[in-house]
């Protein structure tokens, strides 16, 4: 292996172009934006200002941003956890031995995941949440319960977003750990059976441990999803004309709602290369722990 | 391995003949086009004296409207225009504005035309994309349009939009459920919604998107409140705004969510006896079978003596300049076409548009149009929504200040200043 | 016996539970479906009653036949499986090499790849707009495959390492000293291996393509080039033109390829690592 030092980097090379194309160089673009004052009235003939659109960018990081990034936090974690346990155990089921039926049961829950994310969202906005025709309402009444306008408050909107967000996210989590569960060495579970052990031990003592490297890489993508998810806040609360009521604000629609409406181009860029270097300084510090344990 | 490998094979196999599909159903697509020109040709030789010269020129405008109602309006206009071989194609997109932007100054990628409301111009204009189209075809040919249109298509004294028709918000409600006369004061209206209102139970009297800006603009502008003004200086905390969007809190307690979706099935399906709106909720009136009465809002008096004012949005098209350039006289047709009555009969009799166009009016079938009646009697007192950039920006805001107080219970005068603040803020921001 | 009565009684239970798990998230599909089959203006309805009035298929006729269905499932098949080709093949080459290979930079450039992966691509949309204008790219697919295949490439980088990485190295070894090159290794060992995997990473590239909306309604501009999902959005995201049976019945109508392609590709769903084993 010692042999070619650039074998590596030969087979990765297709990739990392494709990635300099499609990602990195637009974001290297959205900073030559980001110093230019091309919006509305400059359309045509901006030019460039220097740093002046970060020292605006950066008063937009104010105790609204902040409170932005704490829902965002508090979004992720809670989604990421509820994610990964219910999937696990969703999974783990799938995998019993003699379930006949898991391929059906398997496709219809990726039903969810078949569908157009706005479609997802809009049928659950209507359907789901209304006031008037959404089916929480329909039981509710049913009960003999007062309606409620889930999307109004942000403590419910919260909720309501959480639950949209797991029912469109468990199928890929539940696929992945599927997969992963079938790298595992079913002898290994046939020796602990035969010495005793039971269900929990199995899944404590063979079935974490072995999965958690594989699924470790997918979980932390799908926590960077997460974390910079926009159509499920957006399009159930904010869009335009249908404001439901609550201010839910994740750090994405917050930059949004600051500086993407005013179509000033060279200011929103530098909102995003801002956002930009608070997650990259926010993810060295989470990271960080995990790193050192790898290594 | 083997299974999956022939897999591949067949994938890649199957994509090849996509792509050929593809082209070869493009090139069909152009075969087509080319055979209706020739057929217009032919049309033309056996006519007068073909004009040898002239290519056939088609003219693209995107919008985000009804495709039947479009299509209409092109087939006449394209009636109007098969002698000069210049035909005018409408696609549907569901972003314009966006795409506009985007697009404005793509001469290969982008549109000829766009119609969209007239609100949007002065962000346009001040990109510079849009050829005014006041140079484009003279006065006298477009001297039977209302003058509220042709003001609302004029930014910075230049006129940049052909106007087509227009549209007002409506009282419209249900005969059949509607108990006794319409009111004729916002106060009465109240009464009568507090005494036919059961939220409970889910029947309501009157129902309106009560968060939404243009639907509660009626009343800010009744109460003397504005949302912007004419200097681009928002008017969110306004005494007017901040009276009339008290006022109109408690009637959006009795209005359901005021969603779109919520609101128009409510009236649809009969459980909401009036509904504010407009000619866009017409298909889905008549399939539900309602028996529709109309009102206009200025027949409603508030209690400060002043009549509803609702905004009115002229719906118009109009001209990229790199189309201007490249394909001038056809666009100069398809305009001098659109500036004459006949757009504006089609549009009224089947997707009941108030045309711009006076002379439309004249037509005995668009005269007894009950709705088009309500609109053009509005559009007396109704003002045209601003025009000027800052108008993109203020919708948000307004949107959000009406929702906090209607749906988040916030107080009237804390919100009004929040979101005033955020307005300027976004206003500064454009620049 | 008494052993094998508990594991049916066990089975039973968990049958149970899969069939109200599989409703209860079908719940919302099951409501689109119902209003793909009702009448036009009946279909949201505040009443109790949960089935329509009429049932009707014209809606999915309509949606098949007046609307270039056909057209769209074609460009969004071309699209998806274009895209998978080239991000599976550039990716699983280069998760094998960061999977495999000890080299300096090696962690820096995937926690790199990890951040770039975290700039929301809605911020970049323009950037990359500006790009595909200057190389002549919009409108075309090939435009659009690589803008897919390109975001969804660090995904699937990531998520095929950690596969990778559980296979044991000795399996190549030995293959190693008959002479095989890397390449046939990764055909011959690693794909075969890391199989579920494999799937996996390139059925989320086939949705994300399938599904997408953003790019293919901003970079297509003709209508017969739209995807499904694009032509679904371009003429029904508008609140004030939606006919929602008409627009339930084209969401259904979306999803359910998607659903064969996966009620097929679970049988391969299987490593080859522990096939041998649980068969035996």
């Amino acid at each position: 292996m010692k042999k070619k030092k650039a074998t590596p980097w030969l087979y990765s090379f297709p990739a990392m172009l494709l990635i300099g194309i499609i990602v990195v160089f637009p974001i290297l673009y959205t900073g030559y934006i980001s110093t230019t004052n091309m919006n509305l009235y400059h359309w045509s003939d901006f030019e460039f200002i220097g740093l002046e659109n970060y020292k605006r960018a950066l008063l937009k990081v104010d105790s609204g941003f902040l409170s932005a990034l704490y829902t965002t936090l508090l979004w992720t974690i809670v989604n990421m956890v509820l994610q990964v346990v219910i999937a696990y155990l969703i999974a783990v089921g799938l995998n019993t031995e003699g379930l006949k039926l898991k391929r059906v049961y398997k496709t219809l829950l990726m039903f969810p995941w078949a569908m157009p994310a706005y479609v997802s969202i809009l049928l659950w906005r209507v359907g789901m949440y209304n006031t008037e025709f959404g089916l929480f309402n329909k039981i509710l009444v049913a009960l003999g319960l007062s309606k409620m306008d889930f999307l109004a408050q942000n403590g419910s909107a919260f909720w309501a977003c959480l639950i949209l967000n797991l029912w469109m996210a468990l199928p890929f989590m539940i696929m992945m750990i599927d997969g992963a569960l079938q790298s595992i060495d079913k002898s290994m579970y046939e020796s602990a059976v035969l010495e005793g052990a039971g269900f929990i031990q199995k899944n404590i003592y063979i079935t974490i441990p072995s999965l958690r490297k594989i699924v470790a890489p997918a979980v932390i993508m799908t926590t960077f999803t997460t974390f910079k998810q926009f159509d499920i806040v957006y399009l159930l609360t904010k869009q335009k004309g249908s404001l439901s009521g609550a201010d839910l604000q994740t750090i994405i629609t917050y930059a949004h709602q600051n500086a993407f409406v005013s179509n000033n181009y060279g200011l929103s860029s530098a909102v995003s290369i801002v956002i930009f270097g608070i997650i990259i300084v926010f993810s060295l510090v989470t990271n960080r722990p995990e790193g050192r344990e790898r290594a | 391995m083997k299974k999956l490998s022939v897999g591949l094979a067949g994938v890649m196999l199957a994509v090849s003949l996509m792509g050929c599909g593809a082209e070869s159903t493009g090139t069909e697509s152009t075969a087509v086009e080319s055979q209706g020109t020739e057929e217009t040709k032919a049309a033309e030789t056996a006519g007068e004296a073909a004009d040898e010269n002239e290519e056939a020129v088609v003219i693209t405008a995107w919008h985000d409207n009804d495709e039947a109602m479009m299509n209409a309006l092109a087939d006449v206009v394209n009636e109007g225009l098969k002698d000069d071989n210049i035909t005018l194609k409408f696609e549907k997109k569901s972003d314009v504005t966006g795409q506009i932007q985007l697009y404005g100054t793509d001469a290969e990628n982008g549109p000829d035309m766009y119609l969209f409301a007239h609100d949007s111009l002065g962000s346009f204009a001040e990109m510079g994309i849009l050829e005014p189209v006041g140079n484009l075809i003279s006065d006298d040919k477009q001297a039977d349009l209302l003058p509220m249109t042709i003001e609302a298509a004029t930014y910075k004294d230049e006129q940049y939009l052909m106007p087509v028709y227009y549209e007002t918000l409506l009282f419209m409600y249900n005969k059949d459920l509607w108990d006794g006369e319409i009111p004729s004061t916002t106060e009465d209206l109240y009464t009568y919604m507090e005494e036919h209102t059961d939220t409970e139970a889910g029947t309501y009297a009157v129902v309106n998107q009560h968060s939404g800006a243009y639907n509660v603009a009626p009343f800010i502008n009744g109460f003397g409140g504005y949302i912007l003004d004419k200097d681009g200086n928002p008017g969110l905390d306004t005494s007017g705004t901040i009276a009339a969007v008290s006022y109109n809190k408690k009637f959006a307690a009795l209005q359901a969510d005021g969603d779109y979706n919520t609101v128009t099935t409510l009236f649809n399906e009969g459980k909401a006896a009036a509904i504010i709106g407009g000619p866009w909720l017409i298909s889905g009136i008549k399939e539900a079978g309602i028996d529709l009465g109309i009102k206009s809002l200025s027949d409603f008096t508030l209690p400060d003596g002043n009549t509803l004012k609702p905004y009115s949005g002229v719906q118009c098209l109009g001209v990229l300049k790199y189309a201007a350039e490249s394909k001038k006289d056809a666009i100069v047709k398809v305009l001098e076409v659109l500036a004459q009555p006949e757009v504006g009969i089609v549009l009224a009799k089947e997707y009941n548009c108030a045309p711009a166009n006076v002379k439309a009016y004249d037509d005995p079938e668009v005269a007894a149009n009950e709705m088009i009646l309500a609109m053009k009697k509005t559009a007396e007192v109704a003002e045209p929504m601003p025009n000027i950039p800052q108008m993109n920006v203020m919708w948000g805001p307004t949107e959000s200040f009406l929702a906090a107080v209607n749906k988040s219970g916030e107080d009237v005068e804390t919100a009004a200043a929040k979101y005033q603040e955020e307005a300027l803020t976004a206003i500064a921001d454009m620049q | 016996m008494n052993k094998k009565s508990k594991q049916k009684c066990r089975l039973f239970f968990l049958n149970l539970f899969f069939i109200g798990l599989c409703f209860l998230g079908l719940v919302p599909i099951l409501y689109a479906v119902i209003l793909s089959i009702s009448e036009g203006s009946g279909a949201l309805t505040s009443g109790t009653g949960i089935l329509p009035g009429q049932i009707t298929f014209d809606n999915y006729r309509r949606i098949l036949l007046e609307e270039p269905f056909l057209r769209w499932l074609l460009n969004s098949a071309v699209l998806s499986v274009g895209t998978m080709l080239l991000a599976m093949s550039t990716s699983v080459t280069a998760s094998y090499a960061f999977s495999r290979f000890k080299f300096k930079g090696k962690k820096a450039v995937l926690q790199v790849l990890l951040l770039l992966n975290a700039f929301p691509q809605i911020l970049t949309m323009f950037a990359l707009f500006r790009l595909f204008k200057n190389l002549n790219l919009l409108n075309s697919h090939l435009g659009l495959i690589l803008i897919y295949a390109g975001s969804m490439c660090i995904f699937s980088i990531w998520n095929m390492k950690g596969y990778f990485d559980s296979i044991p190295i000795e399996i190549e070894e030995a293959s190693k000293i008959d002479g095989a090159s890397d390449m046939q290794l990764i055909r011959k060992i690693i794909l075969p291996l890391a199989r579920p995997a494999i799937i996996v990473t390139a059925v989320m590239v086939l949705i994300f393509v399938w599904n997408e909306y953003l790019f293919a309604t901003t970079f297509m501009l003709k209508e017969e080039s739209y995807t499904l999902a694009g032509g679904l959005y371009q003429l029904q995201a508008n609140d004030y033109s939606r006919s929602w049976p008409l627009f339930s019945a084209a969401a259904i109508l979306v999803s359910i390829p998607i659903l064969i392609i996966f009620f097929c590709i679970q049988k391969y769903m299987v490593s080859g690592l522990t096939a041998g084993g649980v068969k035996g």
